[in-house]
């Protein structure tokens, strides 16, 4: 599903990600972690085609994120660690727009707008400029519109954040959802306890360099994510 | 406490002059001493300058005729106007809006302490725009009428007493402001609306003032007995400016009074108003049917629906499209009464009125600058417009789509109905109407590379990228040049040739110049969109 092969990005003199490989298979849920800073933010950027990369390369699908960007993104969907979505936009316009871009016919994008937006106790305030959302409505809306075309590979940075319970809840549930249907999710954390629930592979990231990855057996064996997390931070000062 | 607010206060009030938005960082020295003179300058220097050439014309005459309070009153009643209207929204947006509020009110802090420290900030804001008209007309009064005690009195008091009444003015109607924005759907297009109103009156006032002020002065008995007739509180005011004593005590304990009364009625109220959310009623979601629209359709609507929700891109960018179609009526209108000036004024040269016309369109067909300040709006929305199956091309063609689409009809009008009054062959009137259309394609795309060139998408406020950047000023100043080169190189060698061929020569150089932009933009400038 996702193939990153020898990704290295440098901003000036720094190398933000250094030469790191990681394979997403369908069916997975693949969390990111490692401390601020760490390259995590840079690594999802540059697989959904916002950042260029310098060396390496990253396939979906089989497909070039350098040489076919559109055919790749339509395969993806990306929800940022801040949520800035079109504030003069209302709800439901957005939404509408999104699915336009993505090519997403009347009927379906009906039924699932009203769907997720229901799950997610959105469709009151869809009428509202987004500019009036708090946080977590706008979390919520970036949610609906990544799931709206229906993507194989959903990328997230630190989905859980502005969530209330209820929504966080719904989010796993979603995930899940997208990786029994034959999806991948990659999604980066600072919360280690859902990464340990939720994920089926975990990558740890420290100075760019992954320094950790694979099942979640494999990287925390007996103990707890958060205690590994801690010994390999360590390790490396 | 209060002392701490107050300084608080005045940092805000004044951040722009040591802080840099655009690049987020402190001004040097040099620059903020830069700034405050320039605004010394603009305040003193031009507004100043402009009030005390006013009281200079009037005062005299006045005061000669017996009518020194109806001076008074007349600079009074202008000082109260500018301090209103320049401060009414800091009060709206300082008191009611103001967004360390809620951080204060947690605070053991008393609210009154809060109140009087917003209140400061309007005060002052109000004094400014009452002093730059009510102290250049005192000083005048002094000077060239009188110096006696009573008018030293009236000198100090007055701009004291109208300062007051400003900020109490200024308090109740950005309350009544706070109390409409609550309830106004389509703010932006009434923002607009009320925007081009008080500009319209502006220029209205301002091309009648000399005859106004004429007539004021040559019939100022009779107006000065119907006012003291029928307004006795504004002859009261008046004298309050001659240091009349009554005069004084009476718009005192006035001026005194409403500001008790307004202080009382904003103490109760100013917990509820400060912690309101400002927000519009909430409006629900009916679900109903939708159509798809194709990415080209969708992406214009995407900016089109940026350009129509904000009054200052509306104002800023497009005002040229308003200013078209005035043009375009006006010339309709008005052609007999100015047509045969111009060719009485261009007899020996007649081919140059229709090159003249052709340069007024295009003067105000460069007003309009939607595509210059787009890309920098994008700001922290642009990972949604790099992360989506789009091209950059395709963002940037609507960007252009959409300033093409509102510039090139008005445009259009403006040139038909320029085209269709010149004394000209029908080839030559063809080419007045297609040059100003070649340059609203031409506008549309130098505004783009230059979006593209200087971008900037770090901003705080929207007010950043469309007012003060670079890539607008240039564009505004290159469109005016294009329009004053077309007039000037004309009157220089231009009239040596056919006028169709001079205007055919300029409409295939701004083709030519319009084409090399397009291709920049297609290859290299989608490419800078890419790593933006």
């Amino acid at each position: 599903m996702l193939r990153i092969e020898h990704l290295t990005k440098t901003y000036g003199d720094k190398k933000a990600v250094d030469d790191l490989s990681l394979h997403i298979l369908p069916g997975e849920i693949y969390g990111f972690i490692g401390h601020n800073g760490a390259g995590k933010t840079t690594t999802l950027k540059s697989v959904v085609g916002i950042l260029q990369f310098d060396e390496g390369e990253i396939l979906i699908d089989g497909k070039s994120i350098r040489t076919q960007p559109l055919a790749c993104k339509r395969e993806i969907a990306y929800i940022p660690d801040n949520p800035d979505l079109y504030e003069y936009m209302t709800g439901i316009k957005y939404l509408n727009f999104v699915a336009d871009i993505f090519g997403v016919s009347a009927e379906d994008r009906q039924a699932r707008i009203r769907d997720y937006a229901d799950r997610f106790e959105l469709t009151k305030d869809l009428a509202q400029p987004i500019a009036a959302y708090s946080h977590g409505m706008k979390q919520k809306l970036a949610i609906i519109s990544a799931w709206l075309h229906q993507p194989r590979l959903i990328l997230m940075d630190e989905p859980f954040v502005g969530l209330d319970p209820k929504a966080s809840h719904l989010l796993k549930g979603m995930m899940r959802e997208i990786c029994q249907q034959g999806g991948a999710i990659f999604f980066s954390t600072h919360v280690l306890e859902v990464a340990e629930k939720l994920c089926d592979k975990v990558a740890i990231i420290k100075g760019g360099k992954l320094i950790r990855s694979g099942t979640m057996e494999e990287v925390k064996g007996d103990d707890s994510l958060e205690d590994v997390f801690l010994e390999l931070e360590g390790e490396q000062c | 406490m209060l002392k701490i607010l107050l300084k608080k206060q005045l940092s805000e009030i004044f951040r722009s002059y040591f802080y840099d938005a655009k690049k987020n960082k402190a001004r040097s020295r040099l620059a903020t001493c830069a700034y405050m003179v320039f605004f010394v300058v603009l305040m003193v220097g031009v507004l100043g300058g402009l009030f005390t050439y006013l009281s200079l014309s009037i005062c005299r005459p006045l005061a000669e005729a017996g009518m020194g309070w109806l001076y008074f009153a007349l600079m009074g009643l202008l000082a109260i106007f500018l301090g209103v209207f320049g401060s009414v929204f800091n009060t709206y947006s300082s008191l009611y809006l103001a967004k360390d509020n809620d951080l204060l009110l947690s605070m053991p802090v008393p609210v009154n302490a809060v109140m009087l420290s917003r209140l400061l900030g309007v005060y002052l804001m109000g004094l400014m725009y009452s002093g730059v008209v009510i102290l250049p007309a005192v000083i005048v009064y002094l000077v060239t009428v009188s110096a006696g005690a009573g008018a030293i009195a009236g000198a100090i008091l007055l701009p004291i007493l109208i300062s007051l009444f400003v900020l109490t003015l200024s308090c109740a109607l950005g309350w009544v402001v706070a109390k409409i924005s609550l309830k106004l759907k389509n703010k932006s297009f009434i923002t607009v609306l009320i925007s081009l109103l008080f500009l319209g009156g502006y220029y209205f006032f301002y091309f009648k003032a000399q005859t106004l002020l004429s007539q004021l002065i040559a019939n100022a008995a009779v107006y000065g007995a119907k006012i003291r007739g029928t307004a006795y509180p504004i002859y009261l005011f008046g004298m309050s400016g001659l240091g009349d004593p009554v005069g004084l005590i009476a718009v005192a304990i006035v001026v005194l009074a409403l500001f008790a009364l307004m202080w009382a009625l904003i103490s109760r109220s100013f917990l509820k108003i400060a912690t309101s959310s400002g927000k519009t009623a909430r409006k629900e979601y009916r679900e109903t049917r939708t159509r798809r629209h194709g990415v080209s359709r969708a992406l214009l609507g995407r900016e089109m629906a940026h350009f129509t929700s904000s009054a200052n891109y509306m104002l800023n960018c497009g005002l040229g499209i308003l200013f078209l179609f005035i043009g375009g009526v006006a010339l309709l209108w008005k052609a007999g009464d100015f047509l045969p000036v111009l060719e009485t004024l261009f007899s020996d040269d007649p081919e140059a009125v229709p090159v003249l016309l052709c340069a007024a369109v295009c003067a105000m067909c460069s007003m309009n600058d939607m595509t210059a300040p787009s890309v920098s709006l994008e700001g922290k929305t642009l990972w949604l417009a790099q992360s989506m199956p789009v091209t950059p091309w395709q963002v940037l063609q609507a960007k252009l789509r959409l300033q093409w689409l509102l510039s090139s009809v008005p445009t259009l009008f403006c040139a038909v109905c320029a085209g269709c009054l010149v004394s000209a062959s029908p080839l030559e009137r063809a080419l007045t109407i297609l040059l100003p259309v070649c340059f609203a394609l031409f506008t549309a795309l130098l505004g783009l590379t230059l979006g593209l060139k200087m971008p900037n998408l770090t901003w705080t406020s929207e007010i950043t990228p469309i007012k003060q950047s670079a890539c607008v000023v240039v564009t505004l100043l290159a469109g005016f040049l294009y329009a004053g080169a077309l007039a000037v190189v004309y009157f220089l060698v231009g009239y040596r040739l056919n006028l169709s061929l001079y205007l055919g020569l300029f409409a295939l150089l701004t083709l030519a110049a319009s084409a090399a932009l397009y291709f920049w933009i297609k290859t290299r400038g989608s490419r800078r969109f890419a790593t933006l």
